[in-house]
C-alpha cells in the first residue's frame, strides 16, 4: 500500500505559498520580530564598533606607557623628584625608554606687545627630543626639538597651544614670546591622547631651559616605555628607582588606564538595551502566534481539503510550523539587515571601523527559529487535530 | 455501520452497503438523512462509531492516520459541492496539488495536471486563478484535481449542486466518461438526471437505506 508523503522541498513550498498568499498580514506580523532583532544587532554592532575603535587606539598607543610624578610628603606639601631620577629610572628593570619633562615658569605670549594676561593658559615645559616617540605623538607641522635646537631659543607648540596662539600655518621665522624672550617655532604637535597637558604647552630644550629660565633640571614627570609583558612588575619597582630615599613620595600611573576603563564601560553598558530588544522579539513572537491561530481558523476548508488529498496530521502540522518558522526567519533576516545597515551608517558617521557582531547575528537567527517553532506549535497542533469532516463542514 | 456524533446524535443506524469495483452509484435522499456522513465514511475522512469499512481489501479500522492518508492520496478522488479550490493558486497548481502527497516530483505533477485540465476542456485556462473562472469551470478544475491521481474510486458530493443545467450536463458527461474508463463512482445528488445516469440508486432516509423504488 502506498504511504502518504510530502517531500521536504514541497513542505517548504507549501509553507511559503501560505505566506505569499497573505503578504500584508505576513509583513505586519514579521515587523515585531524584525524591530527586536534590529535593536539587538544595532546595540551589539554599535558598541562593538566603538569598542573596536578604542581597542585600535589602545593598540596604537600601547598600554606599556607609565608616568612617574612627584607626590606629596607627610605634611601634604608638593615634593620634587630627585635630580638623577631620570637616569636611575633608565636602569630600572623592564624599562626600555625614558623621557622626562620639567615645568618651567614663565608666560607664553604671541608677541611682546600682547598684555601679560593673555597667556591662554599655556605653560612652558622642557622636553627631551625623544618625547613624541615615547608618547606615540605625531608632528603636525615642522620638526620636533633635536639635540642641536635644544640649546637655542626654539620651541615646539602643543596642538591646543598653537591654536590658542593663532598659529595655524607655520612659516619660517614664526616666533612666540616665552618668558619675555623670542623663541622660534620649529614645529607644532598633533594632539597627544596619552598626555593631553602636552597639548597646552610650549616645549623647549632642557639646555635652553637651564640657561634662560635657570631650572635645576629635575623632571616634573618622567614617561617610560616598559617591556609590554611586565608592565605591572615594572610599575612596582619605579617608585624606589626614582627616589630611593622617599619612594612613598612618588606616584606612578598608567596613562592608558583611562582608555581601558572606557573600553570596559562600553562592553557592560548594553544589558538594558539588549533587554529591551529581547522584549520586542518576544512581543513579535506573540504576534506571529496570534496570526497563525487566526490563519488556522480561516483556513479550515484548506486543511480539510489537504486531508482529503492525502495529507496526514503530521503534514498539516508541518505546514503551519513551517509557515511560522518562515515568518520568524523573515523577521530575523529583515531585522539583521536593518540592524547591520544602521550600525554601518552610524560607524561611518563616527569614523569607526564597522564591526557586525557575527555571533550576535548567528544567535539572533537561531533565536528567531526557536521562537518561530514555539509560536507555531499551538496553532499547528490545533490544525492537525481538526478532523477532516469538521474542517470541510461549513 | 453506525455513526454517532457527540450529543449523542445517531446519524447512521446500521448501513450495510457494498459497492463493486467499476460500479457507479448514486446516493439520494433528503437533507439531513446522513448522505454526506456516509460519503465521509466511505472516503475514510471519518471513522464509523461501530462496524467496519473495507476499502480495496483493507479493513480501515486497523489503519493508522498515515496509512489512511496514503489510501486517500492514492485511491480516492474527492469532488465537493463547494469545489474547495485554493484562491491563491492557479488552476494548474490547484490540480497539481492533487498529487502533492504522493511523492510525485513537481514537474511531473504539473505535466499531469495540464493533461487532465486539457481533458476536461480547460487547456486554455491553466494560468487562471479560481476567481477568474466561472462556476462550471471551477467544478471542472475540482474534478480534474480528483482525477489527476488516477484514483480507483471517485466520491462526489453534489457535484452539480451549484451549477446551472448546461454546466451540470457537462459535468455529468465528464463523470460518465470516467466511469467508462473503469473508475468506481459514488455520487451524492438531488438531481434526478444525475441519479438516473448511474447504475444504481441508493435511497437514504433517517440514516437507513430504503429499498429502491422501481
Amino acid at each position: 500500500m502506498s504511504r502518504s508523503s510530502l517531500t521536504p522541498a514541497d513542505l517548504v513550498r507549501v509553507s511559503l505559498l501560505g505566506i505569499g498568499a497573505r503578504k500584508l498580514r505576513a509583513t505586519l506580523s514579521v515587523l515585531g520580530i524584525a524591530i527586536g532583532i534590529a535593536a539587538i544587532v544595532c546595540v551589539l554592532g554599535i558598541s562593538e564598533s566603538s569598542a573596536a575603535g578604542l581597542e585600535r587606539q589602545l593598540d596604537r598607543l600601547g598600554t606599556n606607557l607609565l608616568s612617574v610624578q612627584p607626590g606629596q610628603n607627610l605634611t601634604g606639601d608638593q615634593t620634587t623628584l630627585p635630580l638623577p631620577a631620570e637616569q636611575t629610572l633608565t636602569n630600572a628593570p623592564y624599562v626600555q625608554q625614558v623621557s622626562g619633562i620639567a615645568t618651567v615658569s614663565g608666560t607664553v605670549l604671541r608677541n611682546k606687545h600682547v598684555g601679560s594676561n593673555f597667556t591662554g593658559g599655556i605653560s612652558i615645559k622642557a622636553a627631551r627630543p625623544n618625547l613624541p616617540a615615547i608618547l606615540r605623538g605625531q608632528i603636525a607641522q615642522g620638526t620636533f626639538l633635536n639635540a642641536a635646537t635644544s640649546n637655542y631659543p626654539v620651541t615646539v607648540l602643543g596642538a591646543v597651544a598653537a591654536q590658542r596662539l593663532g598659529i595655524t600655518t607655520l612659516r619660517p621665522g614664526t616666533a612666540v614670546w616665552l618668558g619675555g624672550k623670542a623663541f622660534t617655532v620649529a614645529g607644532v604637535l598633533a594632539p597627544i591622547q596619552l598626555s593631553p597637558d602636552i597639548d597646552r604647552s610650549a616645549l623647549i630644550g632642557f639646555a635652553e631651559a637651564k640657561q634662560a629660565f635657570h631650572i635645576d633640571g629635575s623632571a616634573s614627570t618622567v614617561y617610560l616605555r616598559t617591556d609590554p609583558q611586565h608592565v605591572a612588575a615594572a610599575a612596582d619597582s619605579l617608585a624606589a628607582a626614582a627616589s630611593p630615599a622617599h619612594p612613598d613620595q612618588v606616584s606612578v600611573s598608567q596613562p592608558s588606564a583611562a582608555l581601558s576603563a572606557q573600553l570596559a564601560a562600553k562592553k557592560t553598558f548594553n544589558s538594558l538595551f539588549l533587554g529591551l530588544g529581547t522584549v520586542a522579539v518576544l512581543v513579535g513572537a506573540i504576534g506571529i502566534a496570534n496570526v497563525m491561530v487566526i490563519s488556522v481558523l480561516e483556513r479550515r476548508s484548506e486543511i480539510g481539503l489537504r486531508r482529503a488529498l492525502g495529507a496526514t496530521r503530521r503534514h498539516i502540522a508541518g505546514q503551519f510550523i513551517g509557515e511560522s518558522l518562515a515568518l520568524a526567519l523573515l523577521g530575523g533576516l529583515a531585522g539583521s539587515a536593518i540592524g547591520s545597515l544602521v550600525t554601518a551608517g552610524y560607524a561611518e558617521y563616527k569614523h569607526w571601523h564597522t564591526v557586525i557582531p557575527a555571533t550576535g547575528l548567528g544567535l539572533g537567527i537561531g533565536a528567531t527559529l526557536a521562537i518561530g517553532a514555539l509560536a507555531g506549535l499551538y496553532p499547528a497542533t490545533r490544525a492537525a487535530r481538526l478532523s477532516p469532516t469538521q474542517a470541510l463542514a461549513r | 455501520m453506525h455513526k454517532i456524533y457527540p450529543g449523542p446524535v445517531e446519524v447512521l443506524h446500521g448501513i450495510d452497503l457494498t459497492v463493486e469495483r467499476d460500479e457507479q452509484v448514486a446516493i439520494v435522499g433528503p437533507s439531513g438523512s446522513g448522505k454526506s456522513t456516509l460519503l465521509n465514511l466511505i472516503g475514510i475522512l471519518d471513522r464509523p462509531t461501530s462496524g467496519t469499512l473495507v476499502l480495496d481489501g483493507h479493513d480501515t479500522a486497523a489503519l493508522s492516520d498515515g496509512r489512511l492518508a496514503g489510501l486517500r492520496a492514492a485511491t480516492i478522488g474527492f469532488v465537493f459541492q463547494q469545489f474547495f479550490l485554493l484562491d491563491y493558486r492557479t488552476a494548474l497548481d490547484n490540480v497539481a496539488d492533487g498529487l502533492l502527497y504522493t511523492a510525485t516530483p513537481l514537474r511531473e505533477r504539473r505535466r499531469r495536471a495540464a493533461e487532465v485540465l486539457d481533458r476536461v476542456g480547460l487547456g486554455d485556462r491553466l494560468r487562471h486563478r479560481p476567481g477568474q473562472l466561472s462556476g462550471g469551470e471551477r467544478q471542472r478544475v475540482a474534478i480534474a484535481r480528483a482525477l489527476v491521481g488516477r484514483p480507483a474510486l471517485v466520491l462526489a458530493d453534489e457535484p452539480t449542486g451549484s451549477l446551472d443545467t448546461a454546466n451540470g450536463t457537462a459535468i455529468l458527461k465528464l463523470l460518465s466518461e470516467l466511469h467508462d474508463e473503469g473508475t468506481t463512482l459514488v455520487v451524492i445528488t438531488h438531481d434526478p438526471t444525475v441519479a438516473g445516469a448511474m447504475d444504481r440508486e441508493i435511497h437514504i432516509r433517517d440514516g437507513r437505506i430504503h429499498p429502491e423504488p422501481t
